[in-house]
């Protein structure tokens, strides 16, 4: 996966490519906003990471122009700055995520990871676990065993696997089901009850959150 | 500077006492002047009576004649009120006609000059002594004293009249002037009573300027000194403000390089002593970087800054759950089990949302850190009169209830481990209070803690 990383704090960057790159991504790095501006036009890459505070150009100038030229890479935005103002400002520029200085790396990583997800197309085939979900032929399978989801169920399954680590709200889970709340809001329990026993040997574990929703985690992680 | 008197105090004692007592002294004197220009006319019309009893007394050759008619007898002892009474004695001392009561004059008076005394006999009377020589053909040489005394009791209704009708006026005078004195400073100083009741009815941190209407220069300039020393405490904090807020964000750069060069320098080491060492390079960074953040949350929480970012009404039940399922995945990795529990109906406030939100993290976190593993947390938002209370109660250990008002004051931490820098609680308090709240730790059932934010609720 090629990833552009602009900041021009050399420490902070050495240390970032670093670890960028033993979390298997190439890295390129540009230390002011005119570099990045001119990578960020003439190569292809999967995923950036933008800091706002650029020498030359500063990175919300760099975000702006870029995505007037028509590049809709995904673009984590990256700042010393966290005032409102500033994470609207970012985003209005066409930032896809926001993220401030100090961070934890795994945090970057799962970031950077839903925004490629984001960015792809949704009919791919995920793999978790001992769980594969292909999303083109709907189908879905435990260790190589299929498994028997109802229409309800693997929309649910689907969005639980997308989400995975967040919270899924019912009102989430009643809007995909396309927004009839079938029996009630009870129902939802009776799906999860039931894709429960469906993923027991997954290594995948549906969490209820009180008072939240629902959260799909891989076990022992 | 010791405190003096109060200037109102001050006008009306140098204005009234003075004045009050010039008037006495005036009045006093006028009084003494018309009492004896009164005087004088009674002793004069006293000595008239005298002379008038005088020519009565004619010498001769046997001695004295006096041709005191009937009449004029009956004139001298008229009027019962005003007595009168005389005598005439020669030698002087001798009775000759009259009333023997009447002292003789006090020192030695000359021929032809009368004096002028008081008696008592036993009334008060007012005496007057006139010795003349009678040049007489066979007696020579003789001295003829005539006393004529009047009781003084009219003159001293006269006095106490005048002295009356001195008075009362004055007193009246007085007490007008007084009046338009005490009315005259009250709105002469009015200006300055405004002044004294905003610059005192403001809060510590109200910096905006004192607004005076027609404010008369003296007073004008006053306020405007005040008004320049308000604008410049409010640019220093503002400065110091926004020093602060910078360096804490020039800060968060080199601390995320930090972590992550530690975080590295973890990965690839494998001896448990330098790795020791490392975790403790790494958990500082991460110390420093959550104070660094807070801070900036603090910052973010002055009054200027919450102007700044202004204000809404927020739903706090959709704020609870928008935070806290953002941090479910870390209460999982935390090994706590963290819900929420909101009541039905109106939760809204009006404020600042990026303050509450702050403001609840900090609640959460704080559960996290200080209920340990295994932990149940949840987030609740119910209704009291008109106040929110959004809890967020934990069944940890809790808090002894003595440490629980100092673990609002800044730096103070609960634990002595952790890289918790002692301000999330003050950060909190400090949000609540600035939505006119308030902030408290309470005991949960059986055990645990619940942090309470109560919120007036939006009508």
């Amino acid at each position: 996966m090629n990833l552009l990383l602009a900041e021009d704090d050399a420490l902070l960057a050495d240390a970032l490519q670093q670890q960028l790159l033993n979390a298997s991504f190439k890295v390129e790095w540009a230390e002011n906003g005119a570099v990045a501006e001119y990578l960020l036009r003439r190569q292809d890459f999967d995923v950036a990471i933008l800091d706002l505070g650029l020498p030359l150009v500063d990175g919300l100038t760099v975000l702006k122009r870029v995505r007037e030229a028509g590049r809709s890479l995904p673009i984590l935005v990256l700042t010393a700055l966290d005032a409102l103002e500033h994470r609207v400002a970012g985003l209005r520029a066409g930032a896809d995520d926001y993220l401030t200085k100090p961070f934890d790396f795994p945090e970057l990583e799962a970031r950077l990871h839903a925004l490629m997800r984001r960015g792809r197309p949704a009919t791919q085939t995920q793999q978790l676990r001992r769980l594969t979900l292909d999303r083109a032929a709907r189908r879905a399978s435990v260790g190589g065993e299929p498994l028997e989801l109802s229409p309800r169920e693997w929309t649910l399954l689907d969005l639980l696997l997308r989400e995975r680590d967040r919270v899924v709200s019912k009102l989430q889970i009643v809007e995909a089901w396309g927004g009839e709340d079938g029996a009630g809001g009870g129902s939802i329990e009776v799906y999860i009850h039931r894709l429960r026993r469906k993923l027991e040997g997954s290594g995948l574990a549906v969490r209820t959150v009180r008072g939240l929703g629902y959260l799909l985690e891989a076990m022992g992680s | 500077m010791p405190a003096g008197r109060s200037l109102h105090r001050q006008l009306l004692l140098w204005l009234l006492l003075p004045q009050i007592v010039l008037w006495v002294v005036a009045a006093f004197g006028a009084y003494r002047l018309a009492s004896r220009h009164a005087d004088e006319l009674a002793d004069a019309s006293l000595l008239q009576a005298a002379r008038a009893l005088a020519r009565q007394i004619k010498p001769t050759a046997s001695g004295l004649f006096v041709d005191l008619p009937r009449s004029a007898q009956d004139i001298l002892a008229a009027d019962p009120e005003d007595r009168v009474t005389y005598m005439v004695s020669s030698p002087p001392g001798q009775l000759l006609l009259g009333d023997a009561r009447l002292p003789p004059p006090p020192g030695t008076p000359r021929l032809n000059e009368p004096v002028f005394f008081d008696a008592t006999l036993p009334e008060a009377m007012r005496v007057v002594s006139l010795d003349l020589h009678l040049g007489a053909a066979g007696a020579a040489d003789s001295t003829l004293r005539v006393q004529v005394a009047r009781s003084s009791a009219p003159r001293e209704l006269l006095a106490r009249r005048m002295l009356l009708d001195t008075a009362l006026p004055l007193s009246l005078l007085i007490a007008l002037m007084s009046m338009v004195v005490w009315t005259g400073i009250r709105r002469g100083l009015r200006p300055l009573a405004e002044l004294q009741q905003q610059v005192e009815g403001r809060r510590a941190d109200a910096l905006d300027p004192v607004q005076l209407r027609a404010a008369p220069p003296e007073v004008g300039a006053l306020a405007g000194a005040v008004n320049e020393l308000l604008g410049q405490v409010q640019q220093n904090l503002a400065t110091q403000r926004r020093f602060i807020s910078d360096a804490a964000h020039q800060l968060r750069t080199p601390l995320a390089g930090l972590k992550g060069q530690t975080e590295l320098a973890l990965a690839a080491t494998t001896d448990p002593a330098l790795r020791q060492r490392l975790q403790r390079v790494h958990e500082s960074a991460q110390r420093g970087a959550r104070l660094v953040s807070q801070l900036l949350v603090l910052a973010r929480a002055e009054p200027e800054a919450v102007a700044a970012q202004g204000w809404a009404s927020v739903d706090c039940a959709r704020l609870v759950h928008e935070v806290t399922a953002d941090w479910v995945p870390r209460a999982l990795a935390a090994g706590c089990d963290l819900g929420v529990d909101v009541a039905d109906g109106n939760a809204s406030v009006q404020g600042a949302e990026l303050l509450l939100c702050e403001a609840l993290v900090n609640l959460i976190d704080n559960a996290l850190r200080y209920a340990g593993e295994g932990a149940t947390i949840t987030v609740r938002l119910r209704r009291s009169g008109d106040d929110l209370w959004l809890d967020v109660e934990d069944d940890g250990p809790g808090l002894a209830p003595e440490l629980r008002e100092r673990a609002f004051e800044r730096f103070v931490r609960g634990a002595t481990t952790g890289d918790g820098c002692g301000l999330g609680l003050a950060i909190v308090r400090e949000i609540a209070e600035r939505h006119g709240g308030s902030a408290q730790l309470l005991s949960a059932e059986p055990h645990g803690c619940i942090a309470r934010l109560t919120l007036p609720l939006q009508a």
